[in-house]
C-alpha cells in the first residue's frame, strides 16, 4: 500500500468547516452534505473542505485533538507508557499534514503542532520497532498490537513480513521433513 | 513505490528452492568440499591435480551444490560431504556469540540458503546448524531493522556490505518503506511522475528486427 493512498483513506473523515457562501443541500453516493449557510458550521469530508478552503469559500475549524495542551499530554502520556496509548483520530497525522499544509491560517500555533504530532509519531515509531525486535527475538508467532493507524502498520509492512517469511522458513528447518513435499506454483 | 519490468521470484531460502529465483541459480553453483566414496570412472579430467584417467575412492575434491545434491544418497554412498567451515563448531560458537560483528557477506554471501541447503546431506550436526542459522537471522535482526529504516537519503553501500544476500533484501524492503513515507511527507507523491516503464521504452526501428 502506498503513502498516498493511505492519505486518499483520510479524506473520508469528516471536518468542521464554517463557509462564507450559501448552497442547498447537496445529495452525493457518500452522503448528503449541507445545507451551506454563511457563518454557520457544517460537517463536510477532508477532501471537501481542502478544495472550498483552496478557493477561499470557507474556514476550518480544526478538530478538538488539534490543540497545543491535548496534544502535550498525549505527548507526555505516549512516552510514559510502554504500550500504545489510543490516538484521537485514526489518521491523526495524515490530518495534521493535510490540514496544515492548507489552511495553516485558521489553525492556531500550527508549526507547534505540526512538532508535537511529529514528537508522538516518533514515539511511536521507536516503539514499534521495539515491539517488532522483541517479538522477533522471542520467536512469537502471532501479536496483538491495539492502536496502531494505518500509516503507522504501512511504514513497516514490508519489512516485517518478508522477515517473518524468512524466519519462518529457517524454523521449518529445524523440524526436518515439515518443508517437504511443498511446491510453489510459477 | 517503484515500478519495475519484471518481479524478481524471491529465493526459496528454506530445504527447498524456487527454479526461477537466480539468487538460488546462483547458490546452486556454490562449491562443497566433498569425499568420493567409490570409483568415478574415466572422470579424472575433472580433478585437475591428478593425470590419471578415473577418479579414485577416497579423493577430496570440491564440487558445486547441485552436483553434490544430485550424487548424493543416503543408501548407495557415492560421495561425502564435508560442511563448509562457516557451518562447523568452531564458527557456529562465533555465531552464538556475537552475530552481529560476522561479516556474513564474505563468509557467504549466502549464508542461509547455502546453510539450508546443506541439511540435505545427512549429517548429524544438522539439528545445530539450523538453530544457528535462526538465532544468527534473529540476533542480526535488530541491527538490520534500525539502519534500514533510518538511513534516508544517504550512502547505504557501508550499511550493507557486511550483509548476507537474503538480509540485503531485507533491507530494501525496509527503504521502500522508508522512502515511500518520506517521500509522502515531503509531498512528492501527489506529484505524478512516468512510470520507468515509459522511460525506458524505446520505437524499435524496423531495421533492428530485419537483418
Amino acid at each position: 500500500m502506498d503513502s498516498s493512498e493511505v492519505e486518499f483513506l483520510a479524506e473520508k473523515e469528516t471536518v468542521k468547516i464554517i463557509p462564507n457562501f450559501s448552497l442547498d443541500r447537496i445529495y452525493l453516493i457518500g452522503g448528503d452534505l449541507g445545507p451551506f449557510n454563511p457563518g454557520l458550521p457544517v460537517d463536510v469530508p477532508v477532501w471537501l473542505a481542502l478544495n472550498l478552503k483552496q478557493r477561499q469559500k470557507c474556514r476550518i475549524v480544526p478538530p478538538a485533538w488539534m490543540d497545543v495542551e491535548k496534544l502535550e499530554e498525549m505527548r507526555e502520556l505516549e512516552r510514559k507508557e510502554d504500550t500504545f496509548t489510543p490516538v484521537p483520530s485514526p489518521y491523526y497525522m495524515e490530518l495534521t499534514k493535510l490540514l496544515l499544509n492548507y489552511a495553516s491560517d485558521n489553525i492556531p500555533k500550527a508549526d507547534e503542532i505540526r512538532t508535537l504530532v511529529k514528537d508522538i509519531w516518533d514515539t511511536r515509531i521507536a516503539k514499534l520497532r521495539l515491539s517488532a525486535d522483541s517479538f522477533i527475538s522471542q520467536l512469537e508467532a502471532h501479536a496483538k498490537l491495539d492502536n496502531l493507524t494505518l500509516m503507522e502498520i504501512n511504514t513497516i509492512r514490508a519489512f516485517l513480513l518478508d522477515s517473518l517469511n524468512c524466519m519462518y522458513k529457517l524454523r521449518s528447518n529445524l523440524q526436518p521433513g515439515s518443508s517437504k513435499g511443498q511446491f510453489t506454483d510459477y | 513505490m517503484d515500478t519495475q519490468s519484471y518481479l524478481p521470484v524471491q529465493p526459496g531460502v528454506g530445504m527447498g528452492e524456487n527454479f526461477l529465483s537466480l539468487d538460488d541459480i546462483v547458490l546452486s553453483h556454490e562449491r562443497l568440499p566433498i569425499r568420493t566414496e567409490c570409483r568415478f570412472p574415466r572422470l579424472g579430467f575433472l580433478e585437475k591435480s591428478s593425470d590419471s584417467q578415473d577418479i579414485p575412492e577416497g579423493t577430496k575434491m570440491e564440487l558445486p551444490l547441485w552436483l553434490s545434491k544430485g550424487l548424493y544418497e543416503k543408501k548407495r554412498r557415492v560421495l561425502s560431504v564435508e560442511l563448509p567451515k562457516v557451518y562447523r563448531e568452531g564458527w557456529r560458537t562465533v555465531f552464538n556469540a556475537d552475530p552481529n560483528v560476522v561479516d556474513l557477506h564474505k563468509m557467504g554471501p549466502y549464508y542461509y540458503g547455502l546453510g539450508s541447503q546443506m541439511l540435505h546431506f545427512d549429517s548429524p550436526e544438522n539439528p545445530e546448524i539450523a538453530q544457528t542459522l535462526l538465532q544468527t537471522f534473529i540476533g542480526r535482526f535488530r541491527r538490520n531493522m534500525d539502519s534500514s529504516q533510518n538511513a534516508y537519503n544517504e550512502d547505504t553501500s557501508a550499511l550493507v556490505e557486511r550483509l548476507d544476500c537474503l538480509e540485503k533484501a531485507l533491507f530494501t524492503s525496509g527503504q521502500s518503506g522508508l522512502n515511500s513515507f518520506q517521500s509522502w511527507e515531503k509531498g512528492q507523491a501527489s506529484q505524478l511522475t512516468a512510470s520507468s516503464l515509459v522511460l525506458n521504452y524505446r520505437k524499435r526501428k524496423i531495421t533492428d528486427l530485419q537483418p
